[in-house]
């Protein structure tokens, strides 16, 4: 509720203009009964024609004023009430692009979109329905039993009794009706669930012939619904009755008190009659207020939730003073010992121990010449835990990578391949340890220029509605064609945009709808490629791919890299301090022994920890876990 | 006087004031066929009707209240001002709003019931009508259209069109009613009271015409304004990766203007109408007192009239404003209920011939016999493709994306008939077997794994409710899903939420192959079921379903070669063609296409 009007207060000028409108236009409104009993008490009563034009002639401009009032109201509540929704639209959309990944995934982006969409609405028609309506309730109830009471004083315990008796019943109804509406909405999302998961499965359920099981799964939940429903519905039919009941007798009582009453106020009588009804009218939209409130302000906030989350580096920011001017290079071999200082216990795994000795050959044989320079990346002890997980995601995990080298990482389904990439663009920040990107650590790094030059091509491949240029455009938005269709060639796409009816201009979907999974894939490469990053990260990216396209890609790529830094793509101006050596660095994912046996370096994972560090020869020898791995792959092949 | 009682909104989840006036301004979507759509639903509710005809008696009755209270009321005041006794005019009145509160509590508790059994019934037939439809027509129609078939259109259907025949019948009797009783009263002053009822529906007229419009483009900016946030908001890690934040924000920043535009005007419009015709109310019943006021000052007309008319005329302009407004649901909802009748109208899976066979103890013999196919006639996938798999054999499909193993496999279940040439399971036309149990003989593993919102033990036992836990335990175990199983909170009890978000690709993967297993049919087919399991896993799963067909047929679409070199024949697909056929070994040898995929797989 806080967040609403904080927004309210921010067009109180606006909102305050609409309310004192509606201020003037209830006013009227209530008027006119009164007005009426005039005409009837001191015109008609009196047979007197000309009382009765001159009041008249009052109420139709009370009534002009009113109406002159409700427009003017109308367009300060609508446009008020448009812009709250615009501006809590836009600060929540603003935040979540600024929000860490610990929380987008803590939130889930589903959850997030919808409180864009649908909460940022519910608050909206909320300060809507304020301004236009819900201001009125009250002020005409107060209003209308205030002169019910001018108009017959005689009668105030009667019309107390009444409206007492009213107002309870429709606080029952409410009490009584809410959990039945609250049981009415869960039966719903299990219908919805139930047809949903049919729609989805439809082969399975033709293929188990299940039809018949799913027919009384179905048949239950909307049988569960209908019961819901008539139970909450036979709640508002008990109760809206009697509460209509309750106030028609109250007119009953009204009159007859009022048989002794002097013929000279019968328009008084009347106009107690009609105020009546308004008041029982005010009453109603009061249980509709509290309603709406409710629902608004539990969509108020779930966006407030949004708000609270920290910006993606104001939470992380503490934890970087012990890294900053840490010596931005140790050769991996120096690093052995510091590790040991830092952890006492010695390793043990299995798998551990064909790190040590992989360690150094690896390095030194892979590019002995780059001994010198600053890695490309570097992970040093990194220990990482999903914000919800129990276990961590990553464990101790160190390496170092060669700037223009190719790293293979392999390890079996879950056992920390993606998170070990996401880590290096800085998507997530580690417990422990310290991710080095060119020597330098990541929190010292701008974000933006660190991202700059990262580019990390998912698994699952996204796409952006726009056309196929624009989508590639992404990766630099001053790519000039030539470079776009260089990078489309070079990720195997060219060969089906070429094919498309608009080539590069053709339309991409919503998510790339129009394309299939391969294409998505090869698009979501070019993409990376025209941005001319200095490390490439490719997660098992090319899953959907045939063999033959997967290895040209592959090839292509491999073409990028080390010395070959001419073939790239035209790259932005990204420099740095080390701008004079701009070979790509390729990190690739991958479940297949086939894409990674050539890599320079190929690291073995395993729940979360490195089985093993090498060349695909030195990894046969040594870890048991490739092994089992190449044994499972090209098993006949090499015995 | 009759107050509208709060109604429940079901999709906003909160009570809310019942009538046309909310709903001015949504879309109108006019039937094709309005008649015959009419006389559909009332064959297809046949039966399930009954208290329907009460309820609009009773809608008839209720009307009665609001058209006599008035007069009775008029009644009452003349006797007020004539000092007459008011005792009769009183009971009669008091007797009168009893017997409103009875039919209206009668007609809403009834209603309730009817309304909801009609929705169920429709509901549940057009479920059913669903489930026999080929997939064919699932390809065909976008999963969250269905599902607002099964849920908003039927919900509509039946509420609406009972809610508004209900609502005309008292509204018609209503209107007739207060004009019979207005001119009983005095015709010139019901004159007078007409004219603030044109007034009000010009102005209704003006409004719908002009905001309809603003509408469907509000809806419209609405609808790219939430594609841009789904679409940013899912693909953020790209969206962060490339620095994009300030550009999707600016997009974003553009749309929420247009919509804050566009959504000012029509609330602007749309808003002018309540009080434009209160208003316009307020000036009849002007007119209406000044008139009337006139009159009985001339003594042309008693007091008691004079407060009749000014309750009429109140209530009465609202009736016909509504019965636009309800003519419009009406309509959306008739056409929703045609979009459900074509889906019922669909041609359903063919049914079973009347001789058919079951399929029992079945060799597992399959033969494709000249068979040609493609999901839409104009472009087939299989190309006259003849193959013999003989009863036992271990069979591999192999081929690049969309060469058509999907498709054989397809077929084979009889998820859709060829266009040409026949499949025989142990030398009979597939047609000829009863499709259930068909069906039954083989346990499938598709590529998407389809999980249910249920325990990991009943997603298993799916295929065989009638599962022991020792069997399910036994098929996790063949599967190697029993160790991760193991690892969630409440092991086989976990509940699934979501089709298993929680799990990752592979252990969904691992489940559904479980499932098959449990199913143990007598021919297995793995349609890329273990493309998102590491290869190690992949290999023990192998193992297991080795064992699991041993004597058995089976057929494996993989797209890594290595999981299949030791079957007993490897078909080599391309585009919808048979290029090669024969053991890893004989084409090896013959280095055609397969040898090359297999030099591509192993070695780059």
């Amino acid at each position: 509720m806080r967040l609403i009007f904080h927004y309210v207060r921010r067009h109180w000028a606006m909102a305050l203009t609409a309310a004192g409108f509606l201020l003037v236009e209830t006013i009227g409104d209530l008027l006119q009964p009164t007005l009426m009993s005039m005409i009837v008490d001191r015109g008609v009563v009196r047979r007197d024609v000309g009382t009765v034009l001159r009041w008249g002639a009052v109420m139709l401009a009370v009534a002009a004023i009113g109406a002159g009032a409700a427009a003017m109201r109308n367009i300060y509540a609508s446009r008020a009430s448009q812009l709250i929704g615009r501006d809590i639209r836009s600060d929540t959309y603003r935040k979540v692009m600024s929000l860490g990944f610990d929380d987008v995934d803590r939130l889930q982006p589903s959850a997030i979109i919808t409180r864009i969409t649908n909460d940022v609405v519910q608050i909206q028609n909320f300060a809507q329905g304020l301004m236009r309506i819900m201001l009125k309730a009250p002020i005409t109830c107060v209003g209308a039993i205030a002169l019910i009471v001018v108009q017959i004083p005689e009668q105030t315990s009667t019309v107390a009794v009444i409206l007492a008796l009213a107002a309870l019943l429709i606080w029952a109804n409410m009490h009584v009706s809410f959990p039945r509406f609250l049981a009415v909405q869960r039966a719903l999302d299990r219908l919805g669930v139930v047809s949903r998961e049919f729609l989805r499965s439809i082969r399975v359920v033709k293929a188990f012939v299940m039809e018949h099981e799913e027919r009384a799964r179905f048949g239950a939940a909307s049988r569960q619904f209908a019961d819901t429903n008539v139970a909450a519905t036979r709640v508002n039919a008990t109760y809206g009755p009697l509460i209509n009941l309750s106030v028609n007798m109250g007119i009953v009582a009204m009159l007859w008190l009022s048989r002794a009453q002097d013929a000279a106020h019968i328009g008084a009588l009347m106009a107690s009659m009609n105020y009546m009804t308004q008041v029982l009218f005010a009453l109603n939209r009061v249980s509709m207020i509290v309603n709406s409130a409710t629902r608004a302000s539990a969509s108020a906030s779930r966006i407030q939730e949004i708000f609270d989350c920290p910006d993606e580096f104001a939470r992380r920011g503490g934890t970087t003073g012990d890294h900053r001017g840490v010596p931005s290079r140790e050769s991996g071999c120096e690093m052995t010992p510091h590790e040991q200082t830092r952890r006492p216990m010695p390793r043990e795994s299995v798998h551990e121990s064909s790190h040590g000795p992989s360690c150094d050959p690896s390095q030194g044989m892979s590019r002995p010449s780059s001994h010198d320079e600053t890695p490309a990346v570097e992970f040093r002890d990194v220990t990482f835990t999903y914000e919800q997980a129990g276990a961590p995601a990553l464990r101790d995990v160190s390496f170092t990578m060669d700037r223009g080298s190719t790293l293979g990482v392999i390890g079996p389904t879950g056992s920390g391949k993606s998170t070990l990439v996401s880590l290096i663009p800085r998507l997530y920040d580690p417990q422990s340890g310290a991710v080095f990107v060119d020597g330098r650590d990541l929190r010292d790094w701008d974000v933006d220029d660190l991202r700059a030059r990262i580019a990390l091509v998912a698994q699952k491949p996204t796409l952006f509605t726009g056309t196929v240029a624009s989508n590639l455009r992404w990766g630099d938005p001053s790519a000039s064609d030539t470079t776009i269709q260089r990078a489309a060639r070079l990720a195997c796409a060219s060969e089906f945009v070429d094919t498309l009816p608009d080539g590069y201009d053709a339309r991409v979907g919503q998510g790339g709808v129009n394309l299939s999974g391969g294409q998505k894939q090869r698009l979501n490469l070019a993409r990376a490629l025209v941005r001319g990053p200095r490390v490439l990260i490719l997660d098992d990216c090319t899953s959907a791919l045939d063999a033959v396209t997967e290895h040209d890609v592959l090839a292509n790529l491999r073409s990028l890299t080390g010395a070959a830094n001419t073939s790239s793509p035209r790259r932005n101006g990204h420099d740095g301090h080390d701008g004079h050596d701009d070979r790509m660095s390729v990190v690739v994912i991958s479940q297949r022994i086939a894409t990674v046996r050539s890599c320079d370096l190929i690291v073995v994972m395993d729940d979360g920890r490195v089985a093993g560090i090498g060349t695909h020869d030195e990894l046969l020898q040594s870890c048991a876990l490739y092994q089992a791995i190449a044994k499972s792959q090209l098993g006949g092949d090499r015995s | 006087m009759n107050v509208p009682s709060p109604t429940f909104d079901r999709r906003t989840g909160g009570p809310q004031f019942g009538g046309g006036m909310a709903r001015r301004g949504a879309p109108v979507v006019k039937p094709h066929d309005m008649r015959g759509t009419l006389r559909r639903l009332l064959d297809a509710t046949r039966g399930h009707r009954r208290g329907l005809g009460r309820v609009f008696a009773l809608s008839g009755l209720g009307a009665a209240s609001s058209v006599l209270s008035p007069l009775l009321i008029g009644m009452v005041i003349d006797r007020i001002s004539a000092r007459e006794s008011l005792t009769f005019a009183l009971a009669l009145l008091a007797g009168l709003y009893a017997a409103d509160w009875l039919i209206d509590f009668g007609k809403q508790w009834m209603m309730a019931a009817v309304g909801q059994r009609i929705v169920l019934h429709l509901r549940v037939s057009l479920f059913e009508a669903m489930e026999r439809l080929p997939l064919r027509f699932f390809d065909r129609h976008q999963h969250g259209e269905l599902m607002s078939r099964l849920t908003n259109d039927v919900d509509n259907i039946s509420s609406t069109i009972s809610d508004s025949l209900a609502q005309l019948m008292v509204y018609a009797f209503t209107i007739v009613g207060t004009l019979a009783c207005m001119l009983w009263l005095s015709p010139p002053l019901t004159a007078v009271s007409l004219v603030s009822v044109a007034l009000v529906l010009l102005l209704a007229r003006t409004v719908t015409r002009r905001t309809r419009p603003l509408f469907a483009r509000q809806q419209r900016v609405l609808g790219e304004l939430d594609g841009h946030v789904e679409e940013t908001v899912s693909g953020m890690a790209t969206v962060k990766s490339y620095g994009q934040e300030q550009a999707m924000i600016a997009d974003f920043e553009r749309l929420n203007e247009r919509l804050c535009d566009t959504a000012t005007r029509a609330q602007t419009w749309s808003g002018f109408m309540m009080p434009l015709s209160n208003a316009i109310n307020n000036f009849g019943f002007l007119l209406v007192a000044v008139v009337s006021g006139v009159m009985a000052a001339r003594g042309m007309i008693g007091i008691g009239v004079v407060s009749s008319f000014l309750l009429y005329v109140r209530q009465f302009s609202r009736p016909f404003v509504d019965i636009a407004n309800i003519y419009n649901t009406f309509q959306t909802a008739v056409a929703g209920a045609e979009r459900m009748f074509q889906i019922i109208d669909e041609e359903p899976e063919p049914a079973d011939a009347p001789d058919a066979a079951d399929v029992d103890d079945p060799h597992g013999d399959i033969v494709f016999d000249h068979v040609s196919f493609g999901y839409d006639p104009e472009h087939p996938v299989i190309h006259d493709v003849s193959l013999t798999i003989p009863a036992g054999s271990r069979v591999a499909f192999v081929g690049q994306t969309g060469s058509g193993k999907t498709t054989m496999v397809n077929l084979v279940t009889r998820f859709y008939d060829p266009d040409a040439g026949r499949i025989l399971l142990d030398g009979r036309d597939l047609r000829d077997y009863r499709m259930a149990s068909l069906r039954h003989a083989f346990g499938s593993v598709l590529q998407e794994p389809s999980l249910f919102e249920d325990t990991v033990a009943a997603n298993i036992a799916f295929g065989r409710p009638d599962a022991t836990r020792e069997q399910i335990r036994d098929a996790a175990r063949a599967a190697g899903a029993d160790a991760f199983i193991g690892r969630l909170e409440h092991g086989y009890d976990t509940v699934l939420v979501g089709g298993g978000s929680a799990l990752s690709q592979g252990e969904r993967q691992l489940l559904t192959i479980a499932r098959a297993m449990l199913a143990d049919a007598p021919i297995v087919i793995l349609d890329e079921a273990t493309s998102a399991v590491d290869t190690v896993t992949e290999q023990s799963i192998r193992r297991a379903m080795m064992r699991m067909t041993a004597g058995r047929t089976s057929i494996v679409i993989a797209h890594r070669l290595s999981t299949i070199r030791d079957s007993d024949l490897i078909v080599v697909f391309e585009h919808g063609r048979i290029v090669e056929q024969g053991t890893h070994g004989s084409l090896m040898a013959a280095g055609g296409v397969y040898a090359r995929m297999v030099a591509d797989q192993t070695a780059i």
